[in-house]
């Protein structure tokens, strides 16, 4: 006997069915949705999205695909992938897919290769692709994301281009840079032996005319005579100190520590013919050392102290002051005037610092509005028949200084002194020029 | 002149310094026995005895030379080398009197075994002085070894 169902059974079937066709068709609604989603993001991506299964066949493209290819989706779907790959490599990328569905892991395809794909009107471009294997229903997928890289590529091109042009360009100013110097160095060599040997003949031929004929000519033949063996020898002094100074330009800077304090004795003694007979209180303050060229710091300290006891000569009692202070560097104050004060600690340490250098003296002085002309070649603020000198010392200090990186100034007061500071990096941490 | 009594060997083309030279030997009374030469291939000539003075012998070699730094046709480091490189001359006191105060020269001359190497002032006082000096020491103190060696010719 069949078995009857009741009606109230049946109903529940019903009722069962309705509730699982309502959540399948929620399930359907969502799937619809995360489709759409997949879609949009797909569409939206801004490089080429083509997925192929395993015999090579398109089976999805985006947007971007159509456009960067020039085919439409219906051209691309269910033909082989090879038909957006360059002619000369389809059958080598043909066996190389192959090889990738056997053992498919995601990479960038051919990293450190060049790589081009083939548009519909045949040009080709150059591309980089990420590959994806995706486990599907219907087998093993593989996504392609291709990027056009053509104006990537351009701009490479041109930064390479422009690098070559920049290294040529530094090469041919250097090379230039170069012939300048050598040119300098010949004109320097021609000055040193071809100046001085007129200049020898004058004073010496001028010499001979006074030792054996200087009885039998008048006394202001004599005094003429006198007159150009001066300038002969005062135009060798030049001579020689602008060979020096420019000298000074291709010389090397080799630094090293050096005790300021050895180095200012050494100079003092050097320079004893200028205080004999003199009333000079030399006072010497701790000075801090340094790193610089010692023979070049010399000079510098060598030029300094001389015009100190120069323009003092005429002093009683000359003072020549000298002592080194901690400051902070040009970047510590906005001011950024030469004109420091010793600062505290902290803004030392945060601008690295400087050592300040300074030789005062109570002489002669000079007159600031005249001060920027000091540092010049041949540039002298005093008469010639007052103070002897070439006008070469103070642009020689000058240009050693500025060739540590340091700078210099000065302040004076006509009649009551003048006050000459220099600068140097402190140079600190890196490890050079530290005492061993 | 006499060739065989030459003492000073003067290699120099410049005739200002040619005369102020033979003024201060003569002030020190040595210019009877300089021979003056005014460029390097004859100054090479007369060391050697060849050209022209294929006559002079060996034996009577200078006793101090004088070399001028900057000459014609054999600079004076090329003929400093050639003399320093012979077993003939390399015993010959050389002196290098130049104008030029760079290094290089200096350096360049030391190496190859120059004996002093002098840079003539501007101050005539002071070349005759220096010139003095340089008699009386390479000419009056300086002893020198025999030359035992002699031209082949």
């Amino acid at each position: 006997m069949a078995t009857t169902t009741s009606p109230d059974e049946l109903q529940h079937e019903i009722d069962s069915l309705h509730d699982r066709l309502a959540k399948l068709q929620h399930e359907l609604a969502e799937c619809r949705r995360s489709e759409a989603k997949f879609r949009l993001a797909a569409e939206s991506l801004p490089a080429a999205m083509v997925v192929v299964n395993e015999t090579g066949q398109i089976v999805l493209v985006n947007a971007e695909t159509e456009r960067v290819f020039g085919y439409s989706r219906a051209e691309l779907l269910d033909h082989n992938l090879e038909l957006l790959v360059p002619v000369s490599s389809r059958d080598k990328h043909a066996g190389l897919r192959e090889a990738f569905f056997a053992r498919p892991t995601a990479r960038a395809m051919g990293a450190g290769r060049h790589l081009f794909a083939r548009r519909k009107d045949g040009s080709e471009f150059p591309v980089e692709i990420g590959l994806t294997p995706i486990d599907a229903e219907e087998g093993l997928l593989v996504l392609s994301a291709i990027v056009d890289i053509t104006e990537r590529t351009a701009a490479e091109a041109e930064i390479a281009r422009l690098n070559a042009n920049l290294e040529q360009r530094v090469l041919d100013r250097t090379a230039q840079l170069e012939a300048a110097n050598r040119e300098l160095e010949a004109f320097s060599y021609s000055v040193s032996h071809d100046l001085r040997a007129p200049l020898r003949a004058i004073d010496g031929f001028s010499r001979i005319l006074l030792n054996d004929y200087g009885t039998a000519m008048p006394i202001e033949a004599v005094s003429y005579l006198e007159e150009v063996r001066a300038n002969s020898q005062r135009m060798g002094h030049l001579v020689d100190d602008l060979l020096a100074f420019s000298r000074l330009g291709r010389q090397q800077v080799k630094k090293e520590r050096v005790a300021m304090a050895g180095l200012v004795r050494h100079c003092l003694e050097e320079l004893r013919d200028q205080q004999a007979g003199r009333c000079v209180e030399v006072l010497v303050g701790e000075l801090s050392p340094c790193s610089g060229d010692p023979a070049l710091l010399k000079q510098v300290w060598l030029n300094l102290l001389s015009n100190a006891l120069k323009f003092t000569a005429h002093r009683k009692l000359a003072i020549v002051e000298i002592a080194s202070h901690l400051v902070a560097g040009p970047g510590a104050e906005k001011s950024g005037v030469p004109k420091q004060k010793e600062c505290d600690e902290n803004l030392v340490e945060r601008s690295g610092g400087e050592l300040r250098y300074s030789v005062k003296d109570n002489g002669v002085g000079f007159d600031m509005r005249y001060a920027q002309k000091l540092f010049g070649v041949f540039q002298r603020l005093h008469r010639a028949e007052d103070y002897e000198g070439t006008g070469v010392g103070l642009a020689v200090v000058q240009r050693i200084v500025y060739r540590h990186g340091g700078r210099v100034w000065a302040e004076a007061e006509p009649g009551v002194g003048a006050a000459f500071y220099f600068t140097l990096p402190r140079e600190g941490g890196d490890g050079e020029s530290r005492p061993g | 002149m006499n060739h065989d009594q030459v003492e000073i060997l003067l290699v120099e083309d410049n005739p200002s310094d040619i005369k102020l030279a033979l003024h201060a030997f003569r002030a020190n009374n040595l210019a009877n026995q300089v021979h003056v030469v005014r460029d390097g291939a004859e100054a090479l000539e007369f060391l050697f005895c060849t050209d022209r003075y294929a006559s002079r012998s060996m034996a009577d070699g200078p006793k101090v030379i004088l070399l001028d730094l900057k000459l014609p046709f054999v600079d004076g480091i090329e003929v400093l080398r050639r003399i320093k490189a012979d077993p003939r001359t390399q015993a010959i006191p050389v002196v290098m009197m130049t104008s030029s105060k760079e290094d290089r020269d200096i350096v360049e001359s030391y190496q190859l075994g120059v004996n002093s190497y002098i840079i003539k002032p501007v101050d005539f006082d002071r070349f005759t002085e220096a010139v003095q000096q340089l008699g009386y020491y390479w000419l009056l103190l300086n002893q020198l070894p025999a030359l035992a060696t002699s031209c082949a010719g």
